[in-house]
């Protein structure tokens, strides 16, 4: 019983302190979203928007993606992709980038509570993401070179 | 896009009250999995699955245990993932570890289909999800190993 109760106790320490992190961002959140931060982030981005094969279109439903967590950003990136005319191409380079790197904030945080490196998990994560988007961007405007490889797509 | 933007004491209730749900769909994992994984601890379920997967989770640095927490990151959430990890009292290079591989595969069941409903080739984009996930994990122990990070 002892057992029980020392579990019960960690597992709430746990939950409490997750809560403590999780509702102030979220809240922090609301509260700026509306700033001109995103389209102002948007607009410094484009360069490295071109390098992964984005056009600036796609830059509200990917930053609210990489922010705000997939789930939360869907909305958005329906939307956008159906009013902006985003292609087939864009919309896959963007989901690739989305799925492997997303809610990088909460996500990160929530490993940092429990010890670890926040800098590592994230630094690594944006470059990687950034890295497979730009490769397959690369190859994608060049069909041929996707012939050469097709074990990287379909392993 | 332009839309009405609400004044700060709105927003901050709005605020309060999305972060509170995720608080609570988080808690709901976190606890009965907690409890479980102590639980476990004592009945030996976890060393044998552990010594099962060892070989496996060896190649990221990782003990066999382990495994249990990148199956609730896939199919679950990373909450419930590390209400399995905290209990196994890693190292700190190893939660980084997790952290790194579960934050680019994680709910890959209710992602892949929110990714379908944006009109995209979600299994493909699933699959490089969890290779890259794995190609993470195989880097950051070789950096590790070399004494970065």
């Amino acid at each position: 019983m002892e057992a029980v109760g020392l579990a019960l106790l960690g597992a709430l320490k746990l939950s409490l302190k997750l809560v403590v992190i999780v509702v102030p961002l979220v809240m922090a959140f609301e509260v700026l979203r509306y700033l001109p931060f995103f389209r102002r982030a948007a607009r410094l981005s484009n360069p490295l928007m071109r390098g992964v094969g984005l056009s600036p279109a796609a830059a509200v439903p990917l930053f609210t993606g990489i922010f705000l967590g997939i789930a939360y950003g869907a909305g958005i990136i329906i939307r956008v992709a159906q009013e902006q005319q985003l292609d087939k191409r864009e919309l896959f380079l963007m989901g690739l980038f989305l799925a492997t790197c997303h809610a990088v904030v909460e996500d990160t945080l929530i490993f940092v509570v429990i010890g670890g490196d926040g800098v590592a998990m994230l630094g690594l994560r944006l470059l990687l993401a950034c890295g497979l988007t730009a490769l397959l961007a690369h190859w994608w405007k060049h069909p041929r070179t996707i012939d050469a490889k097709p074990d990287r797509l379909q392993p | 896009m332009e839309i009405a933007i609400p004044d700060i004491p709105t927003r901050l209730r709005t605020g309060f009250n999305a972060g509170l749900q995720t608080a609570w769909k988080l808690v709901k994992y976190v606890v009965p999995l907690y409890l479980l994984v102590e639980l476990l601890k004592g009945t030996g379920l976890l060393d044998t699955l552990g010594t099962l997967f060892a070989p496996t989770m060896a190649l990221f640095g990782l003990p066999g245990e382990t495994a249990l927490a990148f199956l609730a990151a896939g199919l679950l959430n990373l909450y419930a993932a590390l209400a399995i990890l905290v209990p196994l009292q890693l190292e700190p290079w190893q939660v980084t570890q997790c952290g790194l591989m579960m934050g680019i595969a994680h709910n890959l069941l209710l992602e892949g289909g929110v990714l379908r409903s944006t009109g995209t080739r979600a299994g493909l984009l699933t699959l490089a999800r969890i290779l890259l996930a794995i190609f993470a994990g195989l880097l950051y122990r070789g950096l590790h190993s070399m004494g970065i990070f």
